[in-house]
Parts: structure tokens; C-alpha cells; sequence
């Protein structure tokens, strides 16, 4: 395997509440290779749209980035100083909102806003601006004539193109989407992803799909890292981490979502309990309250063992993680925990 | 197509509101009490000359009759003759009509453009020991009453330091060959500072803290953030788009600051003895002249309700949500 276009190590977030700190990502660690499409899951608050925005180091007042590098083309992104990281923004990692319609500036044309970023960050003329900004339209499949209209003339599927667009501008290495289909309805969200994979495949982007929604990541990913509460449960191949994953956490998520196709393929089974309150996390492995598979050595912190090169799962007993999967399958094994 | 619309029926309205107020005019000075004549017809007068004078202004008629003549009369622009002044009233509000208007604009522009201005840099700047020692000092001047702060400033830069002069538009034995002429000089310029600062002092408080928490509000919006994500620059973020956007409902209380000061100027007119309409108003009603203080009611009314449309317009052009609904 080539050298990975971006490598996160140890990654810290934490943000001030009163005088205390949440650590909501807590140490987090994967690689986003080059031309792929690498899928960011977990449930709300395990710290993904956290880590997202810490890439971009455009991060809420009361956060801050704590610890860890975040290696980008040979650069330390977590290190580097802000005029540097600037530069970087949106020519080299370009961002897809979750909600085009507040993203975009309600009271600037849509042309405008693409012409912005073209003319500030691509150094464009308004000319080429404007070709670059018809050919952008064309590659995301709206009529060029819509460009002079403002956000709220475009519906909602319409929106999330133009903000592929937008992403798009300046031919960045990488694009971080958070949950770019979450706020469409079923139909709409396919025809989005199946845009973005096309574009992806054609232009040779590397993606990271930040969502809550396995069967989104099931339907369009290569890669996933799982989430949960701060850290990595487990990260590798789409076969790796929802077709056989290692980690219990995963094995749940995995019975918890019906996929994208439509197949029913029988009962959803949910895993019981909330994640832990992150001001103050249980001592141990974090997904032990809930976990049908919790021996007493799960109470001291789990290691990063990698079961296939490419494949670190943070778990005690990722080694047998072939019979656990057995045990996963069936329903049994998560009602009897509640 | 839906903009002539949309302009066609807010100016409906405008005639509705119009000939209401026209309407409550009318009514109001014929139900307060006294004879309006009384200032007119001297008391040594027959009954008969009396009478004569009552029929010659039409008052002997019901009542039904004298707002038709007087609905009629307005429509043709004619406001009545002054008792007081025994001449036109429209010629005396035309006179004092744009001594009001430069006061109110002039310094209702002051004030704006610097509470705009600061209240985006208090915004940018929170939580910093400028913010924290400003606030208090808008809201002290927000508590001000406007005749007190114009009596400061005359104590101050006109009888002590004598920088300004203390009333009126002009100095005394002035000559102007033109109004334009009046307005553009130095002697006019310098009557106006003063009672122009009182008001935009007391002014600048609103478009401040207004803009200031707009401001607050719209930096938390995403497309903000997405400006930042993009790697604009801290002026783009902060003036194109945080700005831009937080200006809106500030254009709006433009107008309506409009309408409010046209009170306001009642109080400092008087105080600087401003020749305005405030001023002339106040007069007016207190020596019983009842159409001159009825024509200049209408005047103001006409003015706020003119402004409440520019601010309309002036709202879907800014903001393209409204034009384009």
C-alpha cells in the first residue's frame, strides 16, 4: 500500500464546558489512502463530526485540538500555523456540509458564491470563474442557467449538488462530507451518492463520508473507521469492518441497520443503552456498559490489536473475534443484556 | 411581474393607512374641547359677524358635510389657512418642512453609519475589554433624555467653549440667495452640529446593539463557518458575509427610527430652537391653531408612512428572499 494521503495519529479534541473538559474524540488514529472513499461512523456525539472539523481546524471557540498529529501530504496540520493552514483550506480539503441550505449564504447568488471561492482562493478571473463555475454545474448535473439563482430557489437535493460543486471548485486532494445525504429523503440521498461515487471514481478524490447511517457507507464506501466514544473501535476495508467486522460494536451496528437496497434481510436488532457521558467515561474499554461480550480484563483499557495488516481493532478480544461474530448474529445474544 | 404586484399592494395599503389618519385628524380637533374660533373671532364681534365668520370657514355645517369639503380640500392639496399666521398652511409646513428633514436625516445617517460600524466591531471583538467597557457606554447614552443632552451640549461647546452657535439656522442679518445656497453653508452647518449631535448620540444606541446582537446571532450561522472552512479571509467572513447578512433587520429600524425622531425632534427643536416642524407643532396646538397643527400632523404622518415603505422596498432589495418569493 502506498503511503496514505492523510494519516491521523492519536488525535485529541477536547472542548471547555464550564471548567470541565470533554474529550470528545479522545485519541483517534486511522489513514485515508488516496482515491478512496473511507466512511466515518458512529452514533451522534462519538466525536466524528469532531474529528471532521478538526481537519479543517475550523473548530467550534471552546474547542481545541489537545493532541496528536494529523498528517497531510507531509505536513503536520494539527502543528502547522494558521496563515499555513489557510492556504490549505478548501485548495487542498475541500468540506460538504450536512445542510446546504444554511450553508449556503441566503443573500448571495449561487454564482456568487462559487465566483468567491474561484476568484479568493483559485486566484480565477471573473471570466474563467465563470467557466469554471458552468462546467461545475455541468459536472454535478444542473442546468447552467440556475446560477444565478439564490440558495432558496433550489430544493434541498438540488442544494446538496451545488455544495458538491462548491467542494469541487478547486480540485482538492480531499473532500470531508458530514452526513451530506442525512437531511434528504431515501430517493434524493441515492441519487446524490451515486453522483458523488461517479465524481470520485472520475476525478480520483479521496472522500471521507462522515455519517450515522451504515447503509449510506454500505452503499458507497471502501473503507470504514468506526467511532465510539472518542476513540477508534475499529477501522479497515468495507469487507473488514461490516461484512466480517472484529469489533462488537460494530457486529451491533451492523444488526441495527437495514441496508440501502431495500432488502429486508429480517429483524433489526438494536443495541441497548446510550454511549457514555464523555465528561466522564468509564474507566476500561468505553463500550463495555452495552457490550453482550464484556469479561472483567475489559475493565482496564483495551488494546490496538491489528488482526489483518491494515485492520487495528480496539478490543480485548478482537483474537476471537471469528466465534464472537457467531454469537453476534443471533438476537439472543443483545436482549439478554437488557 | 410579481414585484409590481407586490409593490401595487403594499401601495393600497398605503392609501388605506393614509385616509385613516386623515381621518382621525379630522375627528381629533373637532372633539377636544374649546371653540377653535376663539383665537380668531375677537369676543367684541356681533353674533352676526360671528356667524358670518363661522359660515366663511364652513363651520356651521354638520359635521358629515365639513369632512367632505375638508377630504376634498386635502386632495387638492389644500391644507386650510393658519389662524395664527392668517396665511396658508401649506406654504408655513413647506417652509419648515426641510429644516426638520435635514435635522432628522442628517443625523439619523450620523448615527446610523457609526452604530452599524461599531456594533459589527463590538460583535467581532466579544468578549474583549473594548466590548466590556463600550456596552455600558451606549446604554448610558441610550438613558440620556434627548432635551438634557442638548442642554450638556449647548452648556458645553456653545456658552462656555462658544464653538457652535446656541439656536436658530443662521446667524442674525444672513442673507442666502437660495435654499441649496442656505444649506451648503458654513453659517447653516454650524447651527445644525449641535442639535444634530444631541439626536444622533441619543440614536446611535439602537442601530448599535442591534447590529452588535444580529451580528452575534449570524457568525454562529453554518454559512459563516463554511466561509471560514473555506479559507476566506477574516474581512470576507466577517464583512461580506457575517455583516451583510446581520444588516437586514437594521435597514428595517432605519425607517422606523425615522418616524420615532420626527417625535424626538419636538424636544430638540425646541431646545435649539430649531425653526422646524416639531417645534412649529407644539406652538401650533398651544395656541388653539388647529389647522396649522393639523397639517403638520399630517405631514409627519406622511413621512413616517413614506419611510415604512422605503424600508419595505428597501428589505426585498437587500434581501433576495423576500424578492424572489
Amino acid at each position: 500500500m502506498t503511503e496514505p494521503l492523510l494519516s491521523v495519529r492519536d488525535l485529541r479534541v477536547s472542548y471547555q464546558v464550564g471548567r470541565n473538559f470533554v474529550h470528545a474524540v479522545d485519541g483517534a488514529s486511522f489513514d485515508i489512502p488516496r482515491g478512496s472513499i473511507t466512511g466515518l461512523v458512529g452514533e451522534s456525539g462519538c466525536g466524528k463530526t469532531t474529528v471532521a472539523r478538526a481537519l479543517t481546524r475550523v473548530i467550534a471557540d471552546n474547542a481545541t485540538i489537545s493532541g496528536g498529529q494529523i498528517l497531510f501530504d507531509g505536513k503536520d496540520l494539527a502543528k502547522i500555523p494558521e496563515k499555513e493552514m489557510n492556504a490549505l483550506r478548501w485548495r487542498d480539503i475541500a468540506f460538504i456540509p450536512q445542510s446546504a441550505m444554511n450553508s449556503l449564504d441566503p443573500v448571495y447568488t449561487v454564482e456568487y458564491q462559487l465566483g468567491e471561492v474561484l476568484r479568493r482562493r483559485g486566484g480565477m478571473d471573473r471570466k474563467q470563474a465563470r467557466a469554471r463555475s458552468e462546467e461545475l454545474f455541468d459536472m454535478v448535473g444542473i442546468d447552467r442557467g440556475r446560477l444565478t439563482d439564490y440558495p432558496h430557489q433550489f430544493s434541498g437535493g438540488m442544494r446538496q449538488r451545488v455544495a458538491i460543486a462548491l467542494a469541487l471548485a478547486l480540485d482538492p486532494k480531499l473532500i470531508i462530507a458530514d452526513e451530506p445525504v442525512t437531511a434528504l429523503d431515501v430517493i434524493v440521498q441515492r441519487q446524490i451518492l451515486d453522483q458523488l461515487k461517479e465524481l470520485q471514481t472520475r476525478l480520483g478524490l479521496s472522500v471521507i463520508l462522515v455519517t450515522h447511517d451504515i447503509s449510506v457507507v454500505a452503499y458507497i464506501c471502501d473503507r470504514t473507521v468506526v467511532m465510539y466514544a472518542g476513540k477508534v473501535a475499529e477501522s479497515g476495508t468495507m469487507q473488514q469492518t461490516l461484512t466480517a467486522p472484529s469489533h462488537p460494536y460494530s457486529m451491533g451496528l451492523r444488526n441495527a441497520f437495514p441496508d440501502l437496497q431495500g432488502a429486508a434481510s429480517g429483524i433489526l436488532t438494536p443495541i441497548e443503552g446510550a454511549p457514555p457521558n464523555l465528561a466522564n467515561p468509564p474507566a476500561g474499554c468505553r463500550f463495555r456498559p452495552r457490550c453482550p461480550f464484556a469479561l472483567d480484563l475489559c475493565g482496564s483499557e483495551p488494546p490496538v490489536i491489528d488482526v489483518a495488516p491494515g485492520h487495528p481493532v480496539l478490543c480485548h478480544r478482537a483474537s476471537e473475534s471469528e466465534n464472537l461474530r457467531i454469537e453476534a448474529a443471533k438476537t439472543e445474544t443483545w436482549m439478554a443484556r437488557a | 411581474m410579481s414585484n409590481f404586484k407586490a409593490v401595487g399592494s403594499r401601495l393600497l395599503q398605503l392609501a388605506f393607512v393614509l385616509w385613516a389618519v386623515v381621518t382621525i385628524l379630522f375627528l381629533m380637533f373637532r372633539l377636544m374641547p374649546g371653540n377653535p374660533m376663539a383665537a380668531y373671532i375677537d369676543p367684541t364681534f356681533t353674533l352676526e359677524q360671528q356667524q358670518q365668520l363661522m359660515a366663511q370657514f364652513g363651520l356651521d355645517k354638520p359635521l358629515w358635510q365639513q369632512y367632505l369639503i375638508y377630504l376634498g380640500n386635502l386632495l387638492q392639496g389644500e391644507l386650510g389657512q393658519s389662524f395664527r399666521y392668517r396665511a396658508p398652511v401649506g406654504e408655513r409646513i413647506f417652509e419648515l418642512l426641510p429644516n426638520t428633514l435635514i435635522l432628522t436625516f442628517s443625523s439619523l445617517i450620523v448615527a446610523y453609519a457609526f452604530g452599524i460600524l461599531a456594533g459589527a466591531y463590538l460583535a467581532w471583538r466579544r468578549g474583549s475589554w473594548v466590548e466590556q467597557a463600550a456596552i455600558p457606554m451606549v446604554l448610558t447614552t441610550r438613558a440620556m433624555p434627548e432635551f438634557w443632552l442638548g442642554m450638556v451640549l449647548l452648556a458645553i461647546f456653545s456658552f462656555s467653549l462658544g464653538w457652535f452657535p446656541a439656536g436658530g439656522t443662521r446667524n442674525p442679518g444672513a442673507e442666502y440667495s437660495g435654499l441649496l445656497d442656505l444649506y451648503t453653508s458654513r453659517d447653516f452647518l454650524a447651527h445644525l452640529a449641535l442639535p444634530a449631535a444631541t439626536l444622533a448620540i441619543y440614536s446611535q444606541g439602537l442601530p448599535l446593539l442591534l447590529m452588535r446582537s444580529n451580528m452575534l446571532d449570524v457568525m454562529k450561522e453554518d454559512f459563516v463557518t463554511m466561509a471560514r472552512i473555506k479559507g476566506l479571509s477574516n474581512w470576507t467572513v466577517v464583512v461580506r458575509h457575517a455583516a451583510r447578512n446581520a444588516l437586514l433587520p437594521v435597514m428595517t429600524s432605519f425607517a422606523i427610527a425615522v418616524g420615532y425622531q420626527l417625535q424626538g425632534n419636538v424636544v430638540v427643536e425646541s431646545v435649539f430652537s430649531w425653526p422646524g416642524l416639531g417645534r412649529e407643532l407644539v406652538n401650533a396646538v398651544a395656541a388653539s391653531d388647529y389647522p396649522l397643527a393639523q397639517g403638520a400632523f399630517l405631514m409627519i404622518a406622511l413621512v413616517v408612512i413614506f419611510m415604512n415603505l422605503l424600508a419595505d422596498l428597501l428589505y426585498a432589495f437587500l434581501d433576495p428572499r423576500i424578492s424572489h418569493a
